[in-house]
């Protein structure tokens, strides 16, 4: 069992690496991205600091810049999303594939022992295709999920990909806020 | 003498700047001119922190709610005690005590899930199958 287990985390650093790889390929080293990507972090800073001086204290003209600025920022941010979109596409149908592989692969196998009784809501992917009902057993997904988690966060943040905390901040992207946000 | 101090103030000025980030994350009260750089420091002591406290969870081991309470508690507790006791920074210029204690929690979760998991499989579980 312990052998599956160090192989589940063996496999989410590889493809944590080989998303991060193919992004970088496709969008992370193109110089549309990298503007873009400038620019929104430019913007944001500058909107926070402006924000942080005025605070309330703001006349209506000086509100309509803000604003304008913003609307600017948001534009940008949306762009940056569409860049980022495509790629996404892409890889999220490889990584579909992939995983769709290893969950075959470890079809009913128990591949850890929770130390913990999982809440109802989660034992739907901790015991997702295992066998009996002892739910201290934890799945092939389960494993993957939490691994991939921590272990992708880290890794776009050593390389430099995570999104900056100042335009993650300031900027909603196309679908709701940005990844960053939840941390 | 003057050309003597001159060089001397130029590299006390640098190194205030560019003492690194890890001497300045260690060195209690020090000046974090850059927020990112705080919140930077924030984020990887609580990676650390997960996994620590996952191996020790998986060691002893802990186990249950009590377990993932603890984990929570003590990751609060210490992260607070670090910026407000140690380092010293005024939590409201990082937006309140509530953006330093999110930053990097679900990932230090997640690692420290994945780290108690293991370490518990494989050291009292795989024994008992072997029974």
């Amino acid at each position: 069992m312990w052998a599956d287990t160090l192989l589940i985390v063996f496999i989410s650093i590889c493809t944590a690496l080989l998303g991060e790889g193919l992004t970088w390929l496709m969008v992370y080293r193109t110089d549309r991205y990298q503007k873009l990507k400038a620019e929104v972090e430019k913007q944001s800073k500058k909107l926070e600091k402006r924000k942080e001086i005025h605070g309330d204290s703001l006349d209506k003209q000086q509100k309509k810049k803000l604003e304008r600025e913003e609307d600017r920022l948001k534009h940008n941010n949306r762009d940056l999303s569409f860049v980022k979109m495509k790629s996404m596409f892409a890889i999220g149908f490889a990584f579909t594939a992939l995983l769709s592989m290893f969950n075959n692969i470890f079809d009913g196998r128990v591949v850890a022992r929770l130390p913990f009784f999982p809440v109802t809501w989660i034992q739907g992917l901790s015991h997702r295709n295992l066998p009996g009902n002892d739910y201290y057993d934890c799945s092939f997904i389960f494993l993957y999920i939490l691994c991939t988690m921590s272990i992708r966060q880290n890794i776009q943040k050593v390389l430099g990909f995570a999104p900056s905390r100042a335009a993650s901040k300031q900027g909603n992207s196309l679908f709701g806020p940005a990844p960053g946000q939840f941390k | 003498m003057s050309q003597k101090s001159k060089p001397l103030e130029k590299n006390g000025a640098t190194n205030i700047n560019k003492t690194s980030v890890w001497s300045r994350a260690f060195t209690a009260n020090s000046e974090w001119l850059d927020k990112e750089e705080f919140l930077d420091v924030i984020y990887w002591i609580r990676q650390v922190l997960g996994v620590i406290l996952g191996v020790v969870w998986g060691v002893l081991p802990l186990k249950g709610f009590f377990g993932l309470a603890l984990f929570i508690v003590i990751n609060a507790v210490v992260l607070y005690l670090y910026y407000s006791n140690f380092q010293g920074v005024d939590e409201e210029e990082y937006g309140g005590p509530w953006e330093l204690t999110k930053e990097g929690f679900i990932t230090s979760f997640a690692g420290f899930l994945v780290t108690w998991i293991i370490i518990y499989t494989g050291l009292h579980y795989e024994k008992l199958e072997e029974l």
